[in-house]
């Protein structure tokens, strides 16, 4: 008896790893592009003083600083910014956060992210802010 | 103990159907990403693309497998010949036939050049021009955005860490050819713009309607593009078929007569204008509008919508002096002068730059016709300016629309003795190269001997003009030209002759003539009207 639910247990979480694997996400570089500029920037540009270029940092950077998720100097979190319920309280400003407001959170992060590590310093295509 | 307890109260079917549900999430998971994609394949499913390419024609050779007739396609384009043959006048043109006024011409810099070819290997004039794995597929369908052909290449992408420029200490990472051949997919703003962006040798320096802020435009920048709106690529306007994609310079359709093309219409042309689809009245209902659509048989839409180009923050070069190139710097080495905004306006080797931004363009007639000065046209200094195109139209013909270009003007090096255009040769790292040596003479000897032509050994420059109709960046509506900015004396047509422009044209003894007869014919008529009711009454 034992051994059958350790074996149903092993199958259950080779599935949870089956079903992570299968619906792997491909990020979309284009969509985070859009996304960053369109409204990290943007709000950066004219609230914050400047706007940062993925090119400013390297990959490693940009990786670390998206794990730590901490915005504005730890204030908040960089989740936050890229999550429905911030998109839905400027989509009526940002056509971006309106053109993506149904875009799961995660998606759209990772498709943020992918841009940033593409267009980082040491990335495949330093990209700049605008 | 705990967990021993909550293991035991777990009935063991509940575990099969906890299996069961994540094996129907994980391919429901997959069954919604792939539904989600536009493209009926995933190319990294191929074997074919399932290996390590050592170059790029071994992409081409893999991808020909399936995609049999591509290369024949390619093969017939003007991207891949770079070379056309204009019909209405016999002139032999393409980029490897033509000259211009910004890096001049191609032969004896082909490395440099065909790092914008559709191809691999164009080192030289032997280049084999048959052989299909020398097609470029991923140039056109990558869509990583990783890949990219280095100046100096012939074509092809770094395939091992690539110093650039050499001794720089900056390096192009080698591409991955099999992440970019699995992603493959159609092309894109990106993909198209990582040339046409980039003619001229830099960001926005040839076209002035076409830069990289048009890989993500918002409204203001272009309406159709607008990467938040309705997010065109090129291929939407320009619709290829069997690889041609439609929209050629060197023969370009100013003034489209036919009607919106409707989807299920048979209709075998392409045309990438703006009345393909948006029809001969383009404005909708009376009054105003009704007035615009009159303008359609005089004025190109591309007039009243471009109100300015360099609009997306990229600088556009205006002008090119190379008379000034081969100065150096303090420490004898080549320099460069910046403006203030850090762009630069001066090179050693390619002499004084004049940039612009939001750009008014001129206004021309143009009904199509161009006519290009060749290598061996005889070029006459003492009459000012060389014409490097020349543009037909006028307000008689009946072919012609008003176009707005972008005139650039060039100072370039000319044979003052066999009074022609020559065809340098700059890039390279050989002795004869300008960029190497900085010797005019030497450059245009080797590059007037590999493009078969006579050189008298003497220098001088010439002054010449470009001309290219204006086409991209269209602003939204409510940001096109205003009537007043025309119909104005001053204003944008002001050098527009053979068509009277009210506003413009308007003399003010003639009009004050004109009202005065007016008014004297209302006065007679009312005096006549009167004198008969008066004298009937009577």
């Amino acid at each position: 008896m034992k051994t059958r639910q350790l074996l149903l247990t092993a199958l259950a979480a080779g599935l949870i790893g089956a079903s992570f694997g299968a619906a792997a996400y491909d990020a979309d570089w284009k969509r985070g592009r859009i996304y960053y500029r369109s409204v990290c920037t943007a709000c950066h540009a004219a609230q914050t003083g400047g706007s940062i270029a993925p090119s400013t940092m390297t990959m490693a950077q940009w990786e670390s600083y998206l794990k730590a998720d901490k915005h504005a100097a730890g204030k908040d979190s960089l989740k936050k910014y890229v999550g429905k319920d911030y998109r839905a309280s400027i989509r009526s400003q940002n056509k971006a956060a309106d053109k993506f407001a149904d875009v799961p959170d995660a998606e759209l992060l990772e498709d943020v992210k992918a841009f940033v590590i593409k267009g980082a310093k040491d990335g495949d295509a330093p990209a700049s802010c605008s | 103990m705990t967990t021993n307890r909550s293991i035991r109260r777990v009935p063991p079917w509940r575990g099969l159907v906890l299996a069961v549900a994540l094996a129907g999430a994980a391919l429901a998971g997959s069954g919604a990403l792939a539904a989600g994609k536009a493209s009926t394949a995933d190319h990294g499913k191929f074997k074919e693309l399932q290996q390590s390419f050592a170059s790029g024609p071994e992409v081409t050779k893999a991808c020909l497998i399936c995609h049999t007739e591509a290369a024949k396609q390619v093969h017939s384009t003007k991207h891949w010949s770079w070379e056309f043959l204009n019909p209405a006048t016999d002139q032999k043109l393409g980029k490897k036939n033509v000259i211009n006024n910004f890096c001049i011409s191609v032969p004896s810099n082909y490395p440099f050049c065909t790092s914008c070819h559709v191809g691999y290997g164009w080192k030289d004039a032997n280049f084999d021009f048959t052989a299909e794995e020398n097609v470029d597929c991923l140039v056109c369908h990558d869509t990583t955005g990783s890949y990219r052909k280095l100046p100096g290449l012939a074509g092809h992408p770094p395939y091992q860490d690539t110093e650039i420029p050499p001794g720089s200490g900056k390096f192009a990472k080698a591409v991955d050819l099999t992440k970019v051949a699995q992603k493959v997919g159609r092309t894109s703003r990106d993909t198209c713009g990582a040339c046409h962006f980039f003619g001229g040798g830099g960001d926005g320096v040839k076209h002035g309607d076409m830069d990289s802020s048009l890989a993500a435009p918002d409204r203001e920048l272009d309406v159709h593009m607008d990467a938040t709106g309705l997010d065109f690529t090129c291929g939407t306007c320009h619709r290829t078929s069997s690889h041609d994609v439609p929209g050629s310079r060197y023969t370009p359709v100013a003034r489209d007569t036919e009607g919106a093309h409707i989807p299920g219409r048979q209709d075998d042309s392409l045309p990438a204008t703006c009345p393909a689809c948006h029809g001969q009245a383009p404005h909708k209902g009376g009054g105003h509008a009704a007035k615009l659509n009159d303008h359609t048989d005089v004025v190109a839409c591309q007039t009243c919508h471009i109100p300015q180009i360099a609009r997306g923050g990229v600088a556009t070069k205006m002008s090119w002096d190379w008379s000034t190139a081969g100065q150096m710097g303090p420490d004898g080495k080549p320099m460069l002068k910046k403006d203030e905004a850090g762009r630069v306006i001066y090179d050693s080797k390619k002499g004084d730059f004049v940039l612009g931004e939001n750009v008014v363009p001129e206004y021309r007639w143009f009904n199509g016709e161009v006519t290009y000065t060749l290598l061996g046209d005889k070029v006459d200094k003492s009459e000012g300016v060389t014409r490097i195109n020349r543009l037909g139209g006028s307000a008689e013909d009946g072919k012609s629309l008003i176009w707005p270009m972008k005139v650039f003007v060039g100072v370039q090096p000319y044979d003052p003795v066999n009074r022609t255009l020559v065809t340098p040769h700059t890039a390279g790292n050989d002795d004869t190269a300008y960029w190497k040596n900085f010797g005019w003479e030497k450059a245009i000897k080797t590059g007037m001997q590999v493009s078969g032509s006579a050189f008298s050994g003497q220098v001088d420059f010439v002054r010449t003009e470009m001309s290219w109709p204006i086409t991209h960046m269209v602003a939204p509506k409510e940001n096109a030209v205003r009537c007043g900015e025309c119909h104005m004396k001053g204003g944008r047509l002001e050098n527009i002759g053979g068509v009277y422009i009210p506003g413009r044209d308007a003399n003010p003894l003639i009009d004050l003539f004109g009202w005065l007869m007016a008014g004297g014919a209302l006065l007679g008529a009312l005096v006549h009207g009167g004198l008969r009711i008066v004298r009937r009454n009577g």
